[in-house]
């Protein structure tokens, strides 16, 4: 009986318990889909700023799950036609001046994105921030007039992370994700990203505005503003290939 | 005086042998200094002219931080007032505009990092005479679209006049550049690290390439020489300020300096231990001579001579024996290395391997500055001088009954 009763209070002790503290990992994998749908068009503009200067470059895209992106660039001028390819974690660049199709090695995977805070790797990186990670709730703080957890991502020992530490934020009410800050393996920060312009996209309220802000260099800033995005739409995998690049506009 | 000069000068010729022998010691000593000397100076120079001629000229301006961080974002505007503001001082002789870069030059399959110059042709051809270095094809024109490019380059990538090079870069904030050239013309430039790498473009068609326009990475300025340029970098370096700066060759290419400078230093020690063995071989013969002629000074001082106009002459003698070698020296010497520095040695083998792996040709190259002769006459000279206090102080010392019975 009195072992009974033992049970019995240690299973309400670990309801309450797991009722109070949320799902980080839950949280995490809604604020992810969120963002990524199962496929997506849409236009962007990435400006690119810098202490003495700054440009903005416009682009259209085509996603279909993590794995498939394409990115048809639409101005200035000069760059207007370049198109990128992603498939799985493989990338491509048309360059229409030249004729040529060219295929970025691994080598260059750490370098910039056309001249932008991201690099090439960011767009095409594989690991997921739900599956790769664990994930730990450090406390709740308010971001841009959100109420927000805070929470601390640790890549597995074998996922194909270049980051040694993730420090996210995600609003508590709507999941959205507002902040994150990167880290390297000696704990130092080199990235912070933020996501703020909350509003309605197609069928969802997502963030339409994400800074890149390299820690080391000052001035530095990339600025990615989502000007209207469909989500769920028909897209084979087809459609991303190498021939379609060239057809594209 | 004159009388004691009379003596000596005769007493030279009394023993033409022994004079003659003496001079042809410090003979050879003049002209294998001289000679070595030429040949220092001759490579520096020419490691000079390949910096200055062919690459940086005497000055040039840039954004002031350029140099640090060689990027495409660190151009300027094209500013007349800035080019007036230089060309005003008396001694600049011209100006060129230039826009420097980086690019991947690539053919069909192959691809190969690259120097990428937008130039004015016609000016430009001024400064390092490029036109006259084209293998094959034509130089660029004015408002070319096309390319030069260095013949090492066009090797690697199997191109030849007429075909279609494609060159990938980053232009002016982070534009992406890419864009198809025809080859215009094949050169073979005269830094082998630059016939590997160098592309010439019209500064136009430079400029939109890179989405540049009318924007410069550097303005060379030339003038006469060295000396020139050191008068006319000081008031330069007072009068061009942020965001522009100016430096001289010696500021862009320290290495080169530092190597003539190592150098030439080498090249003293060498020049010491010569000029020691020609001292003490003057030396020798001089001592000789003294003791060949013991028992004439015994003769001489014993009938009245004076030792003071004794030795005065002996030293006389002894500078004249130095001035004939030092004059004969020179004067084959003349010749010879104004013949050498038209007439190259040709280095062959390894040694011009090596020469073509730091850039320059292989050849042992000859100056003909005035330095080169008088520092080895005057040197020569004060050597003989010194010597010639031998004779002085021996004469002093003789015992007349002495050197009479010896």
């Amino acid at each position: 009986m009195k072992a009974k009763l033992v049970t019995v209070f240690l299973i309400f002790l670990a309801i309450s318990a797991f009722s109070q503290s949320p799902d980080i990992k839950e949280i995490v994998r809604q604020a992810d889909e969120k963002m990524r749908g199962t496929s997506s068009t849409g236009t962007f503009s990435m400006t690119i700023e810098r202490p003495t200067w700054s440009r903005t470059i416009s682009m259209k895209s085509w996603t279909l799950g993590n794995e498939y992106s394409l990115i048809y660039v639409t101005a200035p001028a000069k760059e207007k036609g370049q198109v990128f390819l992603k498939r799985k974690n493989e990338m491509w660049n048309w360059v229409p001046s030249i004729d040529r199709m060219i295929k970025i090695p691994p080598s260059m995977m750490m370098q910039s994105w056309m001249g932008s805070d991201f690099t090439n790797d960011d767009l095409v990186r594989e690991s997921s921030i739900v599956k790769d990670y664990t994930h730990k709730l450090l406390g709740e703080e308010i971001v841009a007039g959100y109420p927000s957890y805070k929470i601390e991502l640790i890549p597995l020992e074998d996922a194909p992370v270049v980051w040694g530490k993730v420090l996210m934020w995600v609003s508590k009410k709507e999941y959205h994700w507002l902040k994150a800050e990167f880290f390297d393996e000696d704990g130092i920060l080199v990235n912070t990203e933020i996501l703020s312009d909350i509003k309605k996209m197609d069928d969802r309220v997502i963030p339409c505005r994400m800074e890149m802000i390299p820690a080391d260099k000052k001035g530095h800033r990339t600025v990615m503003i989502f000007e209207d995005t469909d989500f769920d739409v028909p897209l084979k995998e087809e459609f991303f290939s190498i021939q379609n690049m060239k057809k594209i506009k | 005086m004159n009388t004691n000069i009379k003596l000596a000068w005769r007493n030279l010729w009394r023993n033409k042998r022994r004079t003659l022998i003496t001079v042809a010691s410090i003979f050879f000593g003049v002209l294998l200094s001289a000679y070595m000397t030429s040949m220092q100076e001759g490579s520096y120079g020419k490691m000079v002219e390949i910096v200055v001629k062919f690459y940086s000229g005497y000055m040039q301006v840039h954004h002031e931080d350029y140099w640090e961080n060689k990027s495409i974002n660190n151009v300027f505007e094209y500013d007349q007032t800035l080019v007036d503001q230089i060309k005003i001082h008396p001694e600049v002789d011209f100006v060129i505009p230039r826009l420097e870069s980086f690019g991947l030059a690539s053919s069909e399959e192959l691809t190969r990092g690259a120097a990428v110059f937008g130039i004015v042709p016609t000016v430009e051809n001024q400064l390092t005479g490029i036109a006259d270095k084209i293998t094959s094809g034509k130089y660029l024109q004015d408002n070319d679209e096309g390319v030069i490019i260095g013949d090492g380059l066009a090797g690697f990538l199997k191109l030849e006049v007429n075909d279609t090079l494609v060159i990938l870069s980053q232009g002016y904030h982070g534009v992406s550049a890419a864009g198809k050239f025809p080859v215009r013309g094949i050169i073979k430039h005269i830094s082998p690290e630059l016939n590997k790498s160098i592309i010439y473009m019209e500064l136009k068609t430079c400029q939109t390439f890179l989405d540049a326009e009318n924007k410069l990475s550097s303005l060379v300025v030339n003038v006469a020489d060295n000396d020139a340029m050191n008068r006319t970098l000081r008031h330069l370096k007072k009068e061009i300020h942020s965001p522009y700066s100016v430096m001289s060759w010696e500021e862009m290419q320290p290495e080169v300096v530092q190597q003539i400078e190592g150098d030439r230093a080498g090249g003293v020690i060498m020049k010491g231990i010569l000029y020691i063995v020609i001292a003490f071989g003057i030396l020798g013969t001089i001592m000789m001579m003294i003791a060949e002629r013991r028992r004439e000074f015994g003769v001489m001082i014993s009938i009245g001579m004076q030792k003071k106009k004794l030795a005065l002459v002996l030293f006389i003698e002894t500078v004249f024996i130095g001035l004939l070698g030092i004059a004969s020296g020179i004067a084959a010497s003349v010749p010879l290395l104004f013949f050498q520095a038209r007439n190259p040695i040709p280095l062959t083998g390894q040694a011009a391997q090596v020469m073509e792996d730091f850039g320059f040709e292989p050849f042992m190259f000859f100056s003909t500055a005035p330095e080169v002769f008088w520092q080895q006459a005057l040197s020569i000279f004060i050597i003989s001088v010194l010597i010639g206090i031998y004779p002085i102080v021996s004469t002093w010392r003789i015992k007349e009954i002495k050197a009479l019975h010896g």
